[in-house]
């Protein structure tokens, strides 16, 4: 589809600061990823979840069962839908096919938000179905600054970026990656998912403490945090998602919640799928630890 | 080209083949190295498509066992960059890849398994569509029928595999020992859709296939029975063509039946 010429050219110099000034996103409470395991023991009961997120190119699809089953959860519960091909740090040309199925997608659901990485997942036409790392420089922000702009166009709705996990640092960085997703966030109006394993993994991986990271980054532009586990390799951390959350990224989450207060939180397993039961447990911890750490009738963050 | 721009294609090469450029511009870790810490990136590309492929094709890796799946996968990988968002569509050139690639082109029922199972997850999660029932053709007057039209749900899709693909689905569905490999003496007709929410395949006649295939194409009724005619005993053709339709639409196969011009 042929779009681009009615958007802001996204490939010339940084467009002007021009922070999306749409309400903030409504707390949500304590939810979970919805994954296809769950969907028969979600639908037949009605498991203690505030909320769910899911993962928007899984739905992604002409019909069928999955989004039947999303119409159906989505009866139930709100929903935020959470992206990982957006690839919004590309330099690639935009895909606007993408962006309309996602807006497609979300004109169905109607989600609370939608969210997707600080990273990018290729270049000339090819697709990598990773989140990955770039340069924190002063050309890298302009460029995505540009880029949220331009998908918040597109989509009519202000989106959540989230920090990812990373396994290595580029040599020409200016910045730090709390700085850059600050200033990316003020300039663009963007919200942040901060994922608690995330800042864990890359402060592990890049040997600096996770709390100057959660302490970088602005408390009022975070709506959302993810928690998940990770596999420890001994010199470096990969962010799997296949493990419980580790006792060291809840003690982060403690933290997380006395800076950035009340804020949706959700346990985020994406492989070795554990009974519902079990990811339950977590979300209660999730809930629990809130409550205790903060005061009755403290704001959200 | 920007600087950005080079360096993520140059990030990319070093996944994609192997190139050492970029970690000239990428830090050790203060425990560990950047080719081991870039490695992961190498790593987890290969694994995570191959992975993808194995969830699609559950069944033609039960048949070829872990090592040769992930030995296949990877050489599609390679062959086949992804270049779609969505994962989803990454295994959709397997069987043709199965088909043309050496040493798997010499075992025609793997690119015939996988071409079946792609089948159904198409069929999976194809668009909905309107199913026609028996009562909506009670509405049609005799003399229209042979100018009905019928168009195909949009989940229904044709295959015809040249070995006994079908039976060794089958039997691993079933958790049973497969049959050897084989070519069939005559190519096997089968019909993949979805009903209600589970794809479902079914073999059919060469008369039915090519009546289904014509029906597909827009060919009314009346026609139909025709070409019924040179299949078989033609006294009987319009019972036969009255039976297959009967089966189409009590399995949900149709979407919509009109009176064409």
């Amino acid at each position: 589809m042929n779009v681009a010429s009615r958007l802001p050219d996204s490939s010339a110099a940084p467009l002007a600061d021009r922070p999306v000034t749409s309400e903030k996103p409504a707390f949500l409470g304590f939810g979970l990823g919805l994954r296809h395991q769950h969907y028969d023991e979600i639908l037949s009961g009605h498991p203690p979840i505030d909320w769910f997120e899911v993962i928007s190119e899984n739905y992604m699809l002409p019909g069928g069962q999955p989004l039947r089953t999303l119409d159906r959860i989505r009866e139930r519960y709100p929903v935020v839908m959470h992206g990982v091909s957006m690839s919004i740090a590309s330099t690639a040309p935009p895909n606007f096919d993408y962006l309309q199925a996602l807006k497609d997608l979300a004109g169905r659901v109607e989600p609370k938000w939608v969210s997707d990485h600080l990273c990018w997942t290729g270049v000339h036409g090819k697709n990598l179905h990773d989140l990955l790392p770039i340069p924190y420089t002063q050309e890298a922000l302009n460029h995505v600054v540009s880029r949220v702009q331009l998908v918040q166009d597109f989509l009519g709705r202000a989106i959540v970026l989230e920090n990812v996990s990373t396994y290595v640092q580029f040599n020409n960085s200016e910045m730090t990656e709390w700085e850059f997703l600050s200033e990316l966030s003020r300039r663009s109006g963007c919200w942040l998912l901060f994922d608690v394993n995330n800042v864990y993994v890359s402060a592990f991986n890049h040997g600096y403490d996770p709390l100057t990271f959660l302490n970088g980054i602005p408390a009022d532009r975070v709506v959302q945090f993810h928690m998940a586990g990770h596999s420890h390799m001994g010199t470096h951390i990969v962010d799997t998602h296949d493990h419980p959350v580790c006792e060291d990224v809840w003690e982060l989450y403690a933290a997380a919640l006395r800076r950035f207060g009340r804020v949706s939180t959700m346990i985020e397993r994406d492989d070795n799928i554990p009974p519902l039961d079990e990811l339950l447990l977590e979300v209660a911890r999730t809930r629990e630890m809130a409550e205790k750490i903060l005061p009755m009738g403290t704001p959200p963050g | 080209m920007s600087d950005f721009a080079r360096q993520q294609a140059e990030f990319q090469r070093g996944i994609l083949d192997g190139d050492d450029t970029v970690l000239a511009e990428i830090l050790d870790s203060p425990r560990e190295k950047r080719d081991v810490l870039f490695g992961v990136y190498r790593y987890a590309y290969g694994s995570r498509l191959v992975e993808a492929m194995r969830n699609d094709h559950e069944l033609l890796h039960l048949y070829l066992g872990d090592e040769m799946f992930d030995e296949m996968g990877h050489a599609y990988v390679k062959a086949r960059p992804s270049n779609h968002p969505n994962l989803r569509w990454f295994s959709q050139g397997l069987p043709e890849f199965l088909k043309s690639t050496a040493p798997y082109a010499e075992h025609p029922e793997l690119s015939d398994l996988a071409a079946l199972e792609k089948a159904l997850n198409d069929a999976f999660d194809a668009a909905e569509g309107r199913v026609v029932e028996l009562a909506d053709m009670a509405g049609f007057a005799p003399e229209v029928w042979s100018s009905l039209r019928f168009k195909p749900h949009p989940s229904a899709s044709r295959l015809d595999v040249a070995t006994n693909a079908a039976a060794i689905w089958l039997a691993l569905k079933n958790e049973e020992t497969p049959p050897e490999a084989a070519a069939l003496e005559q190519p096997l007709h089968l019909l993949i859709w979805r009903q209600d929410s589970t794809p479902m395949f079914r073999e059919l006649s060469a008369e039915e296939a090519m009546m289904w295939d014509e029906a597909a194409n827009g060919i009314p009724f009346g026609v139909l029975c025709e070409m019924l005619a040179t299949y078989d005993d033609p006294d009987g053709a319009a019972g036969r063509g009255a039976g297959y339709l009967h089966g189409w639409i009590t399995a949900g196969l149709l979407t919509d039946v009109s009176v064409g011009s």
